[in-house]
């Protein structure tokens, strides 16, 4: 047996980690209380408005059906899991439900080449800011979806401590998918419904989802 | 030295109808008779050819490099138990062109802290020198953009320039994972840069040019049979260096987000994809080229067939090797280059140089005898290589923490 | 499977490291009073016939009127386990206990996420600080007494 001496450990609060984060989490904190005490309207879902003189223009709706059939047609999802849901999300662009067969099979990392969020489970208050700062890096034009209860309501978690009410108060939601947790089905009926959504857009009317 | 595009009949034509049937090139005149043009003014003749010939291959390049994404995400699909993309166009032919049309029209996200001209760079830099590697490679017997006597070199020198990509993206945008991925880039591509060339010396020594339209005349028997060690150094190398798993740690994105072009969006991420799967073809077309005899073949199929057929294998080893096999470490990767790859290619370098001098210019059965003396080299150098890595089973053991040790704890004995 | 001690044998053991720190026992658990805790744990680690060295899990339960800590330790070589109850904070008044991560490097995290659900101080933790929820959150909310 080999003999020990206790660890030299300083106590709390002058150990030189905790000094080091200890500013990091309070500016951290300050940013979630804030986000908490002004993120409670819930974002109105994004609205579709052509403007009257456009509807018939053969020019712009043309232009429209191309765009709007490529971008429904690659539909690029953000990697990003957030509880249990994600791997129903997973098990969807798997095998047996196989969401390659939509162009949808490029689950990218960057937030900067994602065209859509799936807002898969749990969001948590401390979890809120990041999923508010993902979609602001994401690049127009882009969609959410938000699956399962939790993410829809707070769902099982609805008045907790520590969950966010619903991902709309934090980001605007195209689809939303009920279930907890969704089968892949569900998850792609949604994707499927976000597909008719798209092809709803134009160049003319409002961008997507901007208030 | 042949007249590079113009040995081929269709662009001889188009050259043809309009020099004047007075030119040397085309006696006889073109098959509308005479040319368009006075004589004297067989240079328009032939910029107006070379016009439609750049043309044809770039556009062709762009074309093909949409009907291989396709391609690959099918065949992805169906090695992984999938479907792959069906639902767009019949077999899900237009879902590239899809990503095409989304990509185009998507947002272009500049960073603040972004270096605009490095970053707007990058993607021209990856994307240029491949379609200009496409210039000299034989498609078929007589149809090539170019066929310079420095063919090899000119690939080599053309698609090293393709290296700077990662790393210019990297500083461009000003990330920190885009800068993790940049230095994982250079660190492989220089590793694998080595290799690679010293595997395309053997060939060039039994061809005795440098000429890629040599090279495949000379391939009586395919260098592949002929040159297996450098064959197979080649073919990994070449993995390594266009960065596709199991060498894909440059843009891993279960550690670095996007890699090298994390902060890229719309179609300067989209030029980097298709760079990248550009200079996957542009590996492929080298490797049918070098080592698997090009465009020759039995009669009874025309000679871009067997171009065709012998890219597309080249390209679905590609494929297979990417869906089957992980993603490795960086210090695996690298020790792998110097420890294992470059020993390879200079025992290949030694016996093709030895076998050269013996047999300076080979014949058929000369060819067949080199293949067995090199298949004899390739199988005894693995074998003693074999004995210096590790066995199987065996697991490197994991250093202990020196934090832990430093405390006193038990862990550091 | 592991050898799991009852409350009996755990006392006995830590009885004859430290003479005096067992409150009591029940059939699966030892009770240790909390000041005692420190040189205890040292023992229960480094004493050849405990030889806990892996520590499964640092649990806080409320009992309205005061805390409980329990210990979950496992040795791997005698493959044995025991639990270890510390009662603390009588009348709900500032729980405290001596922390076990100068023994256990594993406490960290558990500790602090027990500080930071239930209010229960770890006297010698060396990054006490929250872990789940955010600085800036107003209580501990696993306490039967907080209200959202
Ligand atoms: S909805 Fe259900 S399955 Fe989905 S994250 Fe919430 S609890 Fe988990």
């Amino acid at each position: 047996m080999v003999e020990h001496e206790p660890i030299a450990l300083t106590p709390t609060p002058d150990n030189p980690l905790f000094r080091q984060t200890y500013e990091l989490d309070r500016s951290e904190g300050a940013v979630i209380n804030q986000m908490r005490a002004t993120h409670i309207e819930q974002f109105p879902d994004p609205l579709i408005e052509v403007p009257a003189e456009f509807r018939r223009s053969i020019f712009v709706g043309s232009i429209d059906a191309l765009l709007n059939w490529g971008r429904k047609s690659s539909v690029f999802p953000l990697m990003m899991g957030l509880a249990c849901c994600s791997f129903e999300m997973i098990a969807s662009a798997m095998s047996r439900w196989d969401l390659s067969r939509f162009g949808m099979e490029v689950f990218r990392a960057s937030p900067r080449q994602a065209d859509l969020m799936i807002v898969s489970g749990t969001v948590t208050w401390k979890m809120a800011p990041v999923v508010r700062r993902l979609y602001d890096q994401m690049a127009e034009p882009r969609w959410v979806i938000s699956q399962g209860v939790c993410a829809t309501s707070g769902g099982p978690y609805y008045e907790s401590y520590s969950v966010v009410p619903g991902v709309n108060k934090i980001i605007p939601v195209d689809v939303y998918v009920p279930g907890c947790p969704p089968r892949p089905d569900a998850l792609i009926y949604g994707i499927m419904q976000l597909h008719e959504k798209i092809k709803r857009y134009s160049l003319a009317g409002r961008a997507a989802g901007r208030e | 030295m042949t007249d590079g595009f113009l040995d081929n009949a269709f662009f001889r034509n188009i050259y043809c109808n309009l020099a004047s049937s007075g030119s040397d090139r085309c006696a006889g005149g073109g098959p509308f008779g005479d040319g368009l043009l006075p004589p004297g003014w067989e240079w328009l003749a032939f910029l107006v050819t070379a016009f439609v010939t750049v043309f044809v291959v770039v556009n062709g390049a762009l074309m093909a490099v949409n009907l291989y994404i396709w391609g690959e995400r099918r065949l992805l699909g169906r090695l992984q138990g999938r479907l792959g993309p069906n639902r767009w166009g019949p077999f899900g032919l237009l879902t590239p062109i899809a990503d095409l049309i989304k990509v185009l029209s998507k947002e272009d996200i500049v960073p603040a802290a972004a270096d605009r001209l490095v970053y707007s760079l990058a993607p021209v830099l990856l994307v240029v020198p491949v379609l200009l590697a496409f210039a000299v490679i034989p498609f078929g017997s007589s149809t090539w953009a170019a066929n310079l006597n420095v063919g090899v070199l000119y690939l080599i020198a053309v698609l090293s320039v393709e290296s700077f990509a990662p790393i210019t993206a990297a500083w461009g945008s000003q990330n920190r994972y885009a800068m993790f991925g940049g230095l994982r880039a250079v660190a492989l591509l220089v590793s694998y840069e080595l290799p690679l060339v010293l595997s395309l010396i053997g060939v060039l020594m039994i061809a005795g040019s440098l000429s890629l339209v040599d090279i495949v005349n000379a391939q009586d028997v395919p260098f592949a049979l002929v040159q297996p060690l450098g064959f197979l150094v080649f073919l990994i190398g070449s993995v390594a260096e266009i960065q596709r798993a199991p060498f894909d740690l440059s843009e891993a994105e279960s550690e670095l987000v996007g890699g090298y072009h994390t902060d890229y969006s719309g179609i300067r991420w989209g030029l980097f994809q298709a760079g990248e799967f550009m200079s996957t073809m542009v590996s492929g077309a080298i490797i049918a080229t070098v080592f698997l005899s090009g465009w020759r073949g039995f009669d009874f199929l025309p000679s871009h067939a067997w171009f065709f057929i012998k890219f597309a294998g080249v390209l679905f080893v590609m494929t297979w090797i990417r869906a089957t096999l992980p993603r490795l470490r960086i210090d695996q990767i690298t020790s792998f280059a110097w420890k294992g790859l470059l020993p390879l290619a200079a025992v290949n370098l030694l016996a093709s140089a030895v076998l050269s001098l013996i047999w300076p210019r080979p014949s058929v059965g000369e060819l067949w005898a080199m293949a067995a003396v090199n298949v004899v080299v390739a199988a005894a150098a693995i074998y003693v290589l074999g004995q210096f890595g590790p066995k199987p089973g065996e697991r490197p053991r994991p250093a202990v923490a020196p934090a832990l040790g430093a405390t006193g704890r038990e862990g550091a004995a | 499977m592991t050898i799991v001690l009852g409350g009996e044998q755990v006392a006995s053991v830590i009885e004859a490291i430290t003479p005096g720190s067992v409150t009591g026992h029940d059939s699966s658990a030892a009770w240790v009073r909390a000041e005692t805790w420190p040189a205890v744990a040292r023992g229960l680690h480094d004493r050849p016939e405990a030889d806990f060295k892996f520590l499964n899990s640092v649990t806080g339960v409320d009992y309205i009127d005061h805390f409980v800590i329990v210990y979950h330790l496992t040795s791997l070589g005698h493959n044995h386990s025991a639990v270890i109850k510390i009662r603390c904070g009588e009348a709900r008044e500032d729980p405290v206990v001596p922390s076990a991560v100068p023994v256990w490097r594993g406490a960290d995290l558990q500790e602090r996420e027990v500080y930071d659900l239930m209010g229960i101080r770890f006297e010698g933790h060396p990054n006490l600080k929250r872990v789940m929820l955010w600085e800036g959150f107003p209580g501990h909310p696993h306490r039967k007494d907080f209200l959202r």
